[in-house]
């Protein structure tokens, strides 16, 4: 499809349109639901720490579920979001949040070390998995806008939902909030490593948007030097994966409590809009094709 | 039985009276339109074409509103209408945004305390705003209480051009399967393996 079709609102022309649905708040559910899992699942694999696994829960529990439950048009139904696992990426979200929640607070609850523990342990792990990269899957699952329709999506929610729970576990190692069972140099490495990944993913993501379908571009165009283009670079690159990296690699932990609080608040601002920013740029395909003379 | 509507771009001039026609039907509140005609405009002055394109819900075959529903809100009947039940919908906007054409509306919330005049409803608004629910998605239903008596949709009845013809897809001898056939009836974004019961032939 030509590049000529305009990018259209509401007004009763043919033409791109804009997704304007899902923005602010599904944006920080997807943030929060991401952060959370990774957090957790850090913990209960990684660092055995018992606050990171809490926090971790809290996060998905009040973040994630607080914003799904204020954007729902109709929020004392919410239930009924559980009814077709079957096809809805919404409800198998759903259900794997509340498998999480629930087997997440008996492995907290159960003795450490124990059979039990073990078992909640892994059911929380596998359903917090599913929490982290849900998301993408979901975006993945719709034909109608093409930036989302991507099997990058799912992938790009595992690296950032991994990046925000390294992030976090070193914030709460460094202000004294837990202690864990690994070298917290190991965990500043794996920081690195997972900055540099999510810099690649990122690239490759919108490397294969540039042979995609026109909306695909057009949205990609609206990303990277259209409207959304600023806070794109500064938020989302520069200070969420750029200036977090040269902090990390330069100074990291051993600039001590701050300057892991500087790049945890780096990471998280640009984490968060670098999903919102991917909301706001989907842009519908035109109902016909270019019209000709 | 599989109802669909062919869409005749040639006869459409564009008019709005099928939009109309729809407002007037479902008595729908403000900016919350079920059809609507787009224009589309090609070349420069003084060669310029111009065509419109009527869209509604194309209550699709293998519909992704359907699929996406977490909670079984949006259904298909057997004869190919695709509905949303008010009582069931929960608002998430998962099927609002998988539509590949944008042809679903979310009811915000106060879209029912105001009418087109200001905030004292018109009786007319006054009896049909009560069939809706604010915080809920909508769509175009094919008029499905008007079908079901054996009745053509709203806008189909309307249209002065005739360009909207409403039948019977799966009945080879229908209008609607005729046109498809003589004269190459498309489907509106078919890479996209909906399979729309809304064709249009030009």
């Amino acid at each position: 499809m030509p590049k000529t079709m305009p990018l259209v609102g509401n007004e009763f022309v043919s033409g791109f349109r804009l997704q304007t649905e899902w923005a602010t708040l599904i944006a920080a559910a997807f943030f929060f639901g991401k952060i959370g899992s990774g957090l957790f699942l850090m913990s209960v694999f990684l660092t055995n720490s018992w606050l990171g696994a809490l926090v971790g829960l809290l996060i998905v529990l009040v973040g994630k579920g607080g914003a799904h439950l204020l954007y729902l048009g109709r929020p004392e139904r919410f239930w009924r979001g559980l009814m077709k696992p079957g096809t809805s990426w919404v409800a198998r979200g759903f259900w794997a949040m509340m498998i999480m929640m629930v087997s997440g607070t008996l492995f907290l609850i159960s003795p450490a070390g124990s059979a039990a523990s073990s078992v909640f342990a892994l059911i929380a792990g596998l359903s917090a998995f599913v929490v982290a990269i849900y998301d993408g899957f979901l975006m993945n699952s719709s034909p109608s806008i093409p930036l989302w329709n991507t099997a990058m999506m799912p992938v790009l929610c595992l690296f950032y939902s991994l990046l925000g729970g390294t992030t976090l576990t070193l914030f709460l190692i460094e202000f004294g909030f837990t202690e864990v069972a690994i070298a917290t140099v190991f965990l500043s490495n794996m920081e690195i490593v997972l900055l540099i990944t999510n810099l690649i993913v990122i690239g490759l993501y919108l490397l294969s948007m540039t042979n995609a379908t026109a909306a695909a571009k057009e949205s990609l165009r609206l990303l990277v030097s259209g409207t959304y283009a600023l806070p794109f670079y500064v938020l989302a690159l520069g200070f969420g994966l750029i200036f977090t990296l040269l902090m990390s690699y330069f100074v990291g932990t051993a600039g001590g409590a701050g300057v892991v609080g500087l790049i945890t608040a780096a990471d998280l601002v640009g984490h968060y809009f670098l999903f919102y920013l991917l909301l706001r740029v989907g842009v519908y395909k035109p109902v016909l094709g270019q019209l000709t003379m | 039985m599989h109802l669909g509507m062919v869409i005749d771009l040639k006869r459409c001039v564009g008019c709005q009276a099928c939009t109309i026609a729809c407002k007037s039907e479902n008595g729908t509140p403000p900016e919350v339109l079920f059809t609507k005609v787009l224009e589309q405009v090609a070349g420069e002055y003084p060669i310029v074409k111009k065509k419109f394109i009527p869209v509604l819900c194309n209550h699709c075959e293998d519909a992704p509103c359907v699929r996406v529903c977490p909670t079984g809100a949006t259904t298909k009947r057997e004869d190919g209408i695709v509905l949303v039940d008010n009582n069931k919908c929960i608002g998430c906007r998962a099927c609002y945004v998988a539509c590949p054409y944008k042809n679903r509306i979310f009811l915000k919330k106060g879209s029912l305390k105001n009418g087109y005049h200001g905030k004292q409803l018109t009786p007319y608004e006054l009896v049909k705003y009560p069939k809706w629910q604010e915080g809920v998605v909508l769509k175009c239903t094919f008029c499905v209480e008007r079908v079901d008596q054996g009745l053509d949709p709203s806008c189909v009845q309307t249209c002065p051009a005739d360009a909207r013809i409403f039948g019977d897809l799966s009945n080879p001898e229908s209008k609607v399967s005729r046109l498809i056939r003589q004269r190459g009836g498309f489907q509106p974004l078919s890479e996209d393996n909906t399979e729309p019961s809304v064709y249009y032939i030009e």
